[in-house]
């Protein structure tokens, strides 16, 4: 990331496209951090939080939730970039496309008609994508939704100036790390895990479930050897399909290995 | 134990183990030991027999872990779980305190000094022994980990033996079980109503007497030198070890490794089970400005990006890299490093593994075909200080300021650092520079004047722009100096030619400096100086540059890869230039800079004749403790922060411009 001009507070912008608003939201869920928070950044911009809405900035710091879904999404994350210094993306709808990339899949116009019963006032593009499709990105937060602690870990390292310390390595580190006793291996349960970017702090092995992706593929991700094991446990190819096509199926390693096995 | 005596060995009913758990709690243990938890045998905070697993084993297969019922009473019938001692006294995440020397006292101190007193309950012979090993890393060396130390200080140990083996057990093979040896305080032998039991220290000793006990019967010895054998029959796998290392380094290429990559996940699940896997990282942490900027250690692995990332290129990229990464060195580097495997046979590798990749079949896989070993550095054991008061723990840092800011080239400056009277260093050494909040980086020493030290620093992260910004006055962290130098000595009644490529002059330009001085014979101990850079405005120490191309003692020749208007010297690459010169096979040559120029520059003078121990590199790795600890700067059987930067050439050959190290 770029180093900020430290003379006065940052003037953040925190903006969404297609998504939930859960990532945003959890900025206010910064209970005990907020009021800090409040005295480091100055928030100009960020209509789910507060108003008055100032979308033109200019902004040293943009925050983005969601994907690119429409028209006018496309002319707005051009606009931010634009007024922005430094722009980082909160989530998987924003680095993946999210679970609206499902559409990706299918015939955008047969589900406008299934959908809609006016579809001609529908202002939608084909394909739901990530911010990094159409301008560049300074960092990706991950996740669905994203984790408090790395977002206050991206926002306090953006303040400082040094590399955040988040890690692109597997959710098993994560899992092992915390204890935890490998679902796959004691239960024969399906799990993502290996495949999947760090960031959760392994929540779901803890409750002895699989890990399903929501923070996306991490680096290097052997979805091939994994897709392997699965069916070696006897998951079908259409189980194996659809594990790999949730909230990041449009992220290319997960995208790829899902239509192997359509 | 090897040697049975009858008189130590005592028998104890099985109502005794309550006595000793209710004993150890009433000195203060915090007590640890096996317990069921979500289908497996972890181990965790125990306070009677009843959390331990009784009438619990386990059934394990390549990626596959099963607890069966086994019908009797027993508490220690099974072998190793998902979880090892390690992560007690190298906890997956620490903060690590800033250490400061208190003046009065004469010591240094750091906020974690105090470690709990805990009881490990049922240690196995193989988690010993991966204790030892990780002494050797930790505590073993020059450097001391003051958290790990004391962690093991306050350390209880009940081992237990093994009398039934798992099919994923391979000790016997390792040399490290099945029977407990060393590193005890008690050690238990468990049969359906009585434990044999045995003190291994003077306090084990203690505890001991107050157990209910009698010695021991013959019958009763004889049963359990049976059980023993009989573990050691029951090996569920084994492992070849003879010349093992050689055999890998070997064979870096074998198919084996392509095979084995397209099954790994470099999930990393076997090196955090693994209870010698050693690596971490450090990173500061999340911090609004309030409390001080703290620093965090964590469990890193060869299976992540990070593990060899420099300047954001890994280079470990592929996977097959980190597979080959990881057993080299587990079975092979190790023992370079530390005078053992890094493998205790536990099997937790195989079983923890979501795939199942088993290393003893991997190793046989490539056994067949294979090129003869080829031989490895020996270890080389240093005098360890201890951990006493006086000892400067690992991350202790001196305050130091900027006495001035040189800028050399685009992105690139010199700082000019006062230090205190006592510090010394050799050309070749690096410092780590810090600033609180930002980050450490190693840097080279690129020389000193009037008790100052300089560091020219190329700005390509956000710690060396940092570093980069710092204005006179301004202050920092620093610690070392660290790692090996050029052999001055070496240079002596011999032509001398230092090859440079960029920013590679920082670290020779010392050499420079104290060959310029010295009264040489023109004719037959010139010193040549050949660098390069890719312009004219990136070379750097131009009017040292300048000076040294006046001195009549030395012949330096520069050169740029790209012209520009107002360049009128040579064009081309370092090689280019040297090509032209020539190359006495009795000459030293000293070599710093982007890896594919030394690669080049070896290649040359190697046809040229010039043995490779004439050969001197400065290698760069991802350096983080600087100490051999951390174990991100590895290259084969090196540790670069402790057994370089600088290396004989002779020393790197056998892996020198392989990918994926």
């Amino acid at each position: 990331m770029v180093v900020r001009n430290k003379a006065a507070r940052p003037r953040v912008g925190v903006f969404k496209f297609a998504s939930c608003d859960g990532c945003q939201l959890t900025l206010l869920n910064c209970e005990d951090e907020l009021l800090l928070l409040a005295g480091k950044i100055d928030i100009v911009h960020f209509p789910e939080g507060a108003s008055p809405a100032r979308p033109d900035g200019p902004f040293d710091l943009a925050i983005v939730e969601g994907s690119v879904s429409t028209p006018e999404q496309l002319r707005e994350v051009r606009h931010i970039r634009s007024r922005s210094r430094v722009l980082v993306t909160l989530g998987a709808c924003a680095s993946s496309g999210g679970i609206q990339a499902l559409r990706n899949f299918a015939n955008h116009d047969e589900f406008r008609k299934a959908v809609y019963a006016r579809p001609e006032y529908i202002a939608s593009l084909a394909t739901s994508t990530p911010v990094s499709h159409h301008v560049p990105v300074d960092f990706e937060l991950r996740g669905c939704p994203i984790d408090k602690n790395q977002l206050l870990e991206l926002i306090s390292a953006y303040l400082r100036g040094r590399s955040p310390a988040i890690k692109n390595e597997s959710v098993c580190f994560e899992c092992k790390r915390r204890g935890t006793v490998c679902v796959v291996v004691a239960d024969n349960t399906p799990c993502l895990g290996p495949v999947t970017h760090a960031g959760c702090g392994a929540i779901c092995p803890a409750f002895r479930r699989g890990c399903y992706g929501c923070f996306g593929p991490r680096e290097a991700a052997a979805t091939e050897s994994l897709a392997a094991h699965m069916k070696n446990i006897g998951k079908s190819e259409q189980e194996i399909l659809r594990s790999f096509r949730l909230f990041t199926a449009g992220a290319p390693a997960f995208e790829d290995e899902s239509r192997r096995h359509e | 134990m090897t040697e049975l005596k009858a008189d130590r060995l005592k028998s104890m009913p099985r109502s005794g183990l309550e006595k000793l758990l209710s004993l150890l709690t009433k000195k203060g243990f915090r007590l640890l030991g096996p317990t069921v938890s979500n289908g497996a045998i972890v181990i965790g905070d125990i306070a009677t027999t009843a959390d331990l697993p009784v009438g619990w084993t386990d059934r394990q297969a390549p990626g596959s872990y099963r607890l069966q019922k086994t019908g009797d009473n027993r508490a220690f019938d099974f072998v190793v779980g998902p979880h090892a001692w390690k992560q007690y006294l190298f906890p997956a995440r620490e903060t690590l305190h800033r250490a400061t020397f208190d003046k009065a006292a004469g010591l240094w101190r750091q906020s974690d000094d105090n470690a709990v007193a805990t009881a490990f309950i049922g240690a196995r012979a193989c988690d010993l022994a991966a204790m030892a090993i990780q002494d050797r890393v930790f505590i073993g060396g020059e450097y001391i980990d003051r958290g790990y130390h004391n962690r093991r200080q306050a350390s209880f140990i009940v081992a237990v033996n093994c009398l039934r083996a798992g099919d994923l057990c391979f000790c016997d093979s390792m040399g490290t079980g099945p029977e407990v040896k060393s590193g005890f305080d008690i050690c238990l032998t468990e049969f359906d109503d009585t434990f044999l039991v045995q003190a291994g220290s003077r306090r084990g000793e203690k505890v001991v007497a107050q157990l209910p006990i009698e010695p021991a019967t013959e019958n009763q010895c004889d049963d359990m030198m049976a059980g023993l054998a009989q573990c050691r029959q029951q090996m569920g796998r084994h492992l070849e070890t003879e010349n093992l290392e050689g055999l890998l380094f070997a064979n870096l290429e074998h198919p084996q490794w392509d095979n084995v990559a397209e099954r790994c996940l470099a999930c990393g699940n076997c090196t955090m089970v693994c209870p010698t896997c050693f690596c971490y990282s450090v990173d500061e942490t999340a911090d609004l400005g309030v409390a001080p900027p703290q620093r965090e250690r964590s469990w890193d692995s060869c299976f992540s990006q990070q593990h060899s990332q420099v300047n954001g290129a890994s280079f470990q990229p592929a996977v097959k890299d980190r597979y080959r990464q990881w057993l080299t060195h587990k079975l092979g580097a190790w023992k370079s490093q530390f005078g053992t495997s890094g493998c205790v046979g536990c099997g937790r590798c195989i079983a923890w593994c979501p795939v199942g990749i088993d290393l003893t079949e991997e190793v046989a896989a490539i056994g067949v075909g294979a090129a003869p070993p080829v031989p490895m550095p020996e270890h080389r054991p240093i005098a360890v200080k201890g951990a006493d008061s006086s000892t400067a723990p690992l991350f202790a840092t001196t305050k130091v300021s900027v006495t001035d800011v040189v800028a050399e080239a685009p992105e690139v400056k010199t700082l000019v650092l006062n230090m205190p009277a006592d510090y010394h260093y050799q050309p070749g050494q690096f410092n780590m520079l810090s600033l609180p909040g930002i980050g450490e980086v190693p840097i080279s020493l690129s020389g000193n004047s009037e008790g100052a030290v300089e560091h020219t620093i190329r700005s390509v992260g956000n710690v060396t722009a940092a570093l980069s910004a710092l204005k006179f006055g301004a202050t920092l962290d620093i610690r070392g100096p660290y790692g090996s130098a050029w052999p001055m000595a070496q240079t002596r009644d011999r032509p001398v030619t230092v090859v440079a490529g960029g920013i590679g002059l920082a670290p020779l330009r010392g050499v420079m400096r104290s060959l310029a001085n010295e009264d040489r014979d023109n004719d037959t101990e010139w010193v040549r100086l050949i660098y390069g850079a890719r312009r004219a405005d990136a070379l750097l120490f131009t009017r040292e540059l300048k000076q040294w191309q006046q001195n009549p003692a030395l012949r330096v020749a520069v050169t740029v890869d790209q012209s520009t208007r107002d360049w009128t010297g040579n064009v081309g690459t370092v090689i280019t230039l040297l090509r032209r010169k020539d190359i006495p096979v009795n000459g030293l040559y000293f070599v710093c800079g982007p890896e594919v120029m030394m690669l080049a520059v070896v290649r040359l003078l190697r046809e040229a004749q010039v043995p490779p121990q004439n050969i001197y590199l400065s290698m760069e790795r991802n350096m983080k403790c600087a100490a051999g600890h951390c174990g991100r700067c590895q290259y084969g059987p090196y540790f670069i922060c402790k057994d370089g930067p600088v290396f004989s050439y002779d020393r790197l050959a056998f892996l020198f411009g392989k990918q994926g190290f």
